[in-house]
């Protein structure tokens, strides 16, 4: 599957290329922060604090007015003041309207995404090279059927479908133990640095979401793979595994599937960036299983976009860097194996 | 086969999509848990007052009976009645569509508009600083979520400087039209400034992701076909550059882009969705979103299969395009 | 005396590559005359086709010609650049490589044309081939209709209009007369309904008719020169002998020159007059056909003729010129006679840079050169280099 040649490829790519090298970076740090989210976030991001609420981040401050009244000379006065808010360093990005810390909130955030952007990746993949394979290779009625349903599903834009399953379906959800909070090895390590402790001890995944975004996205991987079954099904070696009697299954198994990784492996990560995009829209519309996602955080920082300008436009960076970083892992990957790949799945 | 068998073929093929779409959406409501009935009786009603609420939806009878039922209401256009409004889902519908295709348009325009210039700049003058800006740009384009763009915009031009409203749509390009032919130039150029000023940031927030996305492929399709024999062969003859360039390297590094371009429209629809909900834009996007929250049955249907009518209708349109473009996929 | 429409002098075409320098041709002189078919043989990798381009002046980057000059003889050309190159004119002849890069494309078509080996990856797949025929008459036409040197070939077709026509077949840059002309010159090449074919795209012909059709093509602009790279070698046996039939009928009635690249001896030989032999960029024997095929001096090419089986005196054995062919990286190639390492008669003064020496000649007028020292001298077994000494030639930098 992975031959040394194609890794060569790889690395000789990587080498040449710094916007490789750059995503690689991006991706990794997406990864670990999500992993270690326990340890990087310094608060608990679902703690609330209305004190401190809409605090602004280092380096800017925030007036606002207040009303209060005061009993002056035994009347009652109106009183306004511009009070100065200043930036504090427990919260270096700032706050919004719960007195949440932004920073935290979005190293959270990279959970939902990763999860749910490589989960529901997987699912559209096994499910699309699935019904690729068997429609390239098999042909004739079984492909017919198969590419009518495809075109089919096509029809409908991704994000409309899911938003309407999403709607229909519920926003089920499961509550996944955080593995590190249950070794009990968060609190420790952040009381050495000094950090507040009480994490959450479990994080949510959204289960519709993943089931719908790989739903509405088998269609990319089984046109691909049904690519690859037609033209490999046509190889020298398949036939002489047919006339040695291999079995279908294991034709497919064995021969047909291991030679169309390399496109399939490119289409994957276009299509992990494409539904990191999908699922913060989905939250972003209200449309997702948890609330401690970067989409859901920009649609609550809406409401405060000449208050509290932050709120909205941190956790959109993080979505911007993180989907660079598996665009140019994508790049890299197209320009090392040249699958000839022209398109691109889509949202 | 010729063009015209083509077409034809394609048509027809269309039409089964269409169809299949048709009963998909009504599918959907069967799989869903939680009835219609639910969602227009009062949560106390009786059962007697539930079982008259599903005779008059006509719930009560066999599945295929309701099916075709369905199936020759939408032939004559009939989509039923909003369970909320009352009012007829078609003509919602049809109401909101100007908006959203407008929207659409207007961004489309902009994404072609620029991309295809910048794609051809940018790998005719590889490594310069001109490529180099365009390939930031369509990288950044294609990963920024439009959502957040749109209101970063907003922030930034709306909020910040005042240059254009929040939301909205004050007139449409048609009202804009209408009120320049009846109401005089003075009157008429107002109306289409205002429809201009409210159009601008959601179709640029629209927009950009396509026109990042066709740069990109603009650029990376140009390389490729410049490296051809058959360009070699051709400035051999003694083609002056412009023409190699674009009548024949473009030529051919769009027709893979409008394939993709097809497929990604299916992006601009849920693109425009959302920008709808971020910019308030009265279009098919929230009649679909408020219809799913509040079980809106005959609109939420009505929305879906216009939506997906539509889409099948402007793909026949990109495959004729790409047909004509390329000769060898009407051979097939 | 024949006239020479074409003398090339000293062509030096260097690729400056990441792994290092690459010398494809070096120091390549030869003539063609006016009429007459000048064959270049070689293997694949001794720069036949790189000295085909950098005639024409296509020469890619990381490649670029470094020296040397290219000879064409017309006199008007040659009239007008007397004063402000004057350099680049001697007599009737004008060095095309000191002539400014608009003026060398213009010389595309009425002074050399070109024929590739694949002719379906020399056509645009998405036109069809009348168009692009048309194409070529059109240039020529405009060229002519103006002044040279101008922009006579754009003629107003800037970026906005190129964008519209890019998706619209562009009918208005070609003229009607030019696909008349085209559908003519298709006729010409001996292609059967010629309206009919011309609104044809490229897959839809078959390799002769396509090769055909490059070569009506290539006539457009009525060329003094037509370079033939491979032009057979894609075919089919029979069809090969067809289209060489064509180019010999063609170049008779229209009194003009062709360059042959080739690796086919058999090809050579039916179809040239004069010869010249590559190995390694270099030209390492030239002269008349008869001269070459005949009283070989170069052991290369000795060599080669002697690897083509002979079906009238059938050996037992091929024989093959032994090792391989050097490395062209300049880091890599020495100061001595390439083929020394695998050359059955290298002597000692093998060792230094040979330059090209005349041989005798059996045919009047026709010079036989030969780069190498047999051109004068006997072979002399007391100097041979012993295989150790040809050992260090391929090792040594």
């Amino acid at each position: 599957m992975i031959s040394p040649r194609t890794l060569r490829n790889l690395k000789k790519e990587l080498r040449s290329s710094a916007l490789a090298k750059l995503g690689i970076v991006l991706v990794l740090a997406m990864i670990l922060v999500a992993a270690f989210a326990p340890f990087i976030a310094l608060h608990n991001p679902t703690n609330q604090d209305l004190e401190e609420n809409n605090l602004p981040p280092l380096g800017f401050s925030r007036t606002t007015e207040e009303t209060s009244s005061e009993m002056v000379n035994g009347s009652l006065e109106i009183v306004n003041e511009t009070v100065r808010i200043n930036a504090t360093a427990s919260h270096p990005l700032g706050t919004n309207s719960l007195g949440q810390d932004v920073y935290s909130r979005a190293v959270y955030g990279a959970r939902t995404s990763m999860m749910v952007g490589v989960l529901g990746t997987v699912l559209a993949a096994v499910l699309g090279v699935s019904v690729g394979l068997v429609a390239g290779f098999y042909r004739g009625r079984v492909d017919d059927a198969l590419m009518r349903f495809a075109d089919v599903s096509l029809a409908f834009p991704s994000l409309v479908l899911a938003i309407a399953l999403i709607g229909l379906w519920g926003r089920a959800a499961v509550d996944v133990p955080d593995p590190f909070v249950a070794l009990g090895i968060v609190d420790p390590v952040r009381a050495a640095f000094g950090l507040p402790t009480g994490m959450p001890d479990s994080f949510v995944l959204p289960g519709t979401v993943i089931i719908v975004v790989g739903l509405v996205n088998w269609v990319w991987f089984a046109r691909i793979a049904r690519g690859e079954a037609l033209s490999i099904r046509e190889e020298e070696y398949v036939k002489a595994a047919r006339a040695l009697g291999a079995s279908d299954a294991r034709i497919i198994g064995r021969h047909v599937l291991p030679n169309a990784t390399t496109p399939i492996l490119v289409l994957a990560t276009i299509q992990v960036a494409a539904i990191i995009l999908l699922e913060s829209s989905l939250s972003f519309l209200g449309f997702s299983g948890t609330t401690l996602s970067w989409g859901f955080d920009i649609s609550q920082g809406r409401g405060y976009l000449s208050s509290a300008w932050w709120i909205a436009t941190v956790p959109g960076l993080a979505i911007v860097f993180a989907v660079i970083g598996v665009n140019l892992v994508g790049d890299w990957l197209r320009d090392a194996l040249d699958p000839g790949i022209e398109g691109e799945g889509g949202v | 086969m010729s063009y015209g068998r083509f077409l034809l073929k394609r048509g027809l093929q269309g039409i089964g999509v269409v169809w299949g779409v048709v009963t998909i959406v009504f599918m959907l409501r069967f799989i869903t848990p939680g009835s219609a009935v639910d969602a227009v009786a009062p949560l106390d009603a009786s059962q007697e007052l539930r079982d008259r609420i599903a005779a008059e939806l006509g719930l009560d009878q066999p599945l295929y009976v309701q099916y075709l039922d369905y199936l020759w209401d939408l032939l004559q256009g009939d989509m039923g009645y909003s369970y909320i409004s009352g009012i007829e889902a078609s003509a919602q519908v049809f109401s909101k569509l100007p908006a959203t295709i407008e929207l659409a348009v207007a961004s489309s325009i902009i994404a072609i508009g620029l991309s295809i210039p910048l794609g051809v700049i940018s790998a005719t003058r590889r490594h310069e600083p001109a490529d180099y800006a365009a390939t930031t740009f369509s990288l950044v384009g294609i990963s920024t979520p439009n959502f957040w763009l749109g209101i970063m915009l907003i922030l930034v031009l709306s909020v910040e400087f005042g240059l254009f409203p929040t939301s909205g749509r004050a007139f449409g390009f048609g009202a804009a039209f209408s009120t320049l032919v009846n109401q005089g130039v003075g009157p008429g150029i107002d109306a289409f400034w205002q429809w201009l000023h409210h159009i601008i940031l959601p179709a640029v927030t629209l927009g950009t992701y396509f026109t990042a996305l066709i740069t990109r492929l603009t650029r990376s399709g140009m390389l490729e076909e410049l490296g051809q024999s058959y360009v070699r062969a051709t400035r051999a003859k003694g083609l002056p550059e412009s023409l190699v360039r674009y009548k024949h390297a473009l030529r051919n590094t769009l027709i893979p882009v409008i394939t993709v371009l097809g497929l990604q429209l299916g992006t601009l629809i849920g693109g425009a969705v959302i920008t709808e909900a971020v910019f308030s834009w009265p279009g098919l996007g929230t009649t679909l979103i408020n219809a799913i929250n509040a079980r809106d049955w005959p609109i939420l249907q009505a929305t879906l299969v216009v939506i997906g009518s539509g889409f099948v209708i402007v793909n026949l349109v990109v495959d004729a395009v790409y047909a004509y473009l390329d000769p060898q996929v009407v051979a097939e | 005396m024949t006239d020479e429409i074409l003398k090339v002098r000293n062509l030096t075409t260097r690729f400056f590559t990441e792994e290092g320098q690459v010398n494809a041709v070096e120091s390549v002189d030869f003539d063609v005359r006016d009429g007459e078919t000048f064959g270049i043989v070689g293997e694949s990798g001794s720069g036949k086709s790189v000295t085909a381009l950098s005639l024409i002046d296509l020469v890619e980057t990381p490649g670029r010609i470094v020296e040397g000059e290219v000879w064409y003889r017309d006199a008007d050309l040659a009239e007008e650049h007397r004063e402000s190159h004057p350099d680049a004119v001697d007599g009737d002849y004008v060095d095309v490589r000191q002539l400014p890069e608009s003026t060398r494309r213009w010389l595309r078509g009425p002074a050399f044309a070109t024929i590739f080996q694949d002719p379906m990856s020399s056509l645009n797949p998405s036109i069809t081939v009348g168009e692009q025929i048309a194409e070529a008459v059109e240039v020529q036409r405009r060229a002519r209709a103006n002044p040279r040197r101008t922009r006579s070939r754009t003629q107003g077709y800037g970026l906005g209009r190129l964008l519209v026509d890019s998706v619209v077949p562009s009918r208005d840059y070609v003229s009607e007369e030019s696909h008349e002309r085209a559908v003519e010159l298709l006729e010409r090449v001996g292609i059967p309904d010629p309206e009919q074919r011309a609104e044809e795209y490229p897959h839809e012909f078959s390799g002769g008719m396509l090769q055909r059709a490059m070569v009506a093509q290539a006539l457009a602009g009525e060329p003094d020169v037509l370079i033939a790279d491979e032009p057979t070698t894609a075919l089919d046996v029979t069809i090969q002998a067809q289209i060489l039939n064509l180019l010999r009928d063609l170049q008779e009635e229209e009194d003009m020159s062709v360059v042959l690249i080739t690796h086919n001896l058999g090809v050579i030989a039916r179809m040239c007059q004069r010869v010249g032999v590559m190995y390694a960029g270099e030209v390492v024997e030239r002269g008349a056909l008869e001269d070459v095929f005949q009283n070989p001096v170069h052991p290369y090419t000795e060599g080669l003729l002697g690897s083509i089986p002979d079906i009238e005196d059938p050996a037992p054995r091929l024989s093959p010129i032994e090792g391989n062919v050097p490395s062209l990286l300049d880091s890599e190639m020495g100061e001595e006679c390439y083929f020394a390492d695998r050359c059955p008669k290298a002597m000692e003064s093998c060792l230094h840079r040979i330059d090209e020496h005349e041989a005798e000649s059996t045919v009047d007028d026709a010079a036989h050169h030969v780069r190498c020292v047999l051109a004068n001298r006997e072979y002399d077994e007391s100097e041979a280099l012993g295989p150790e000494a040809k050992q260090e030639v391929i090792t040594d930098d």
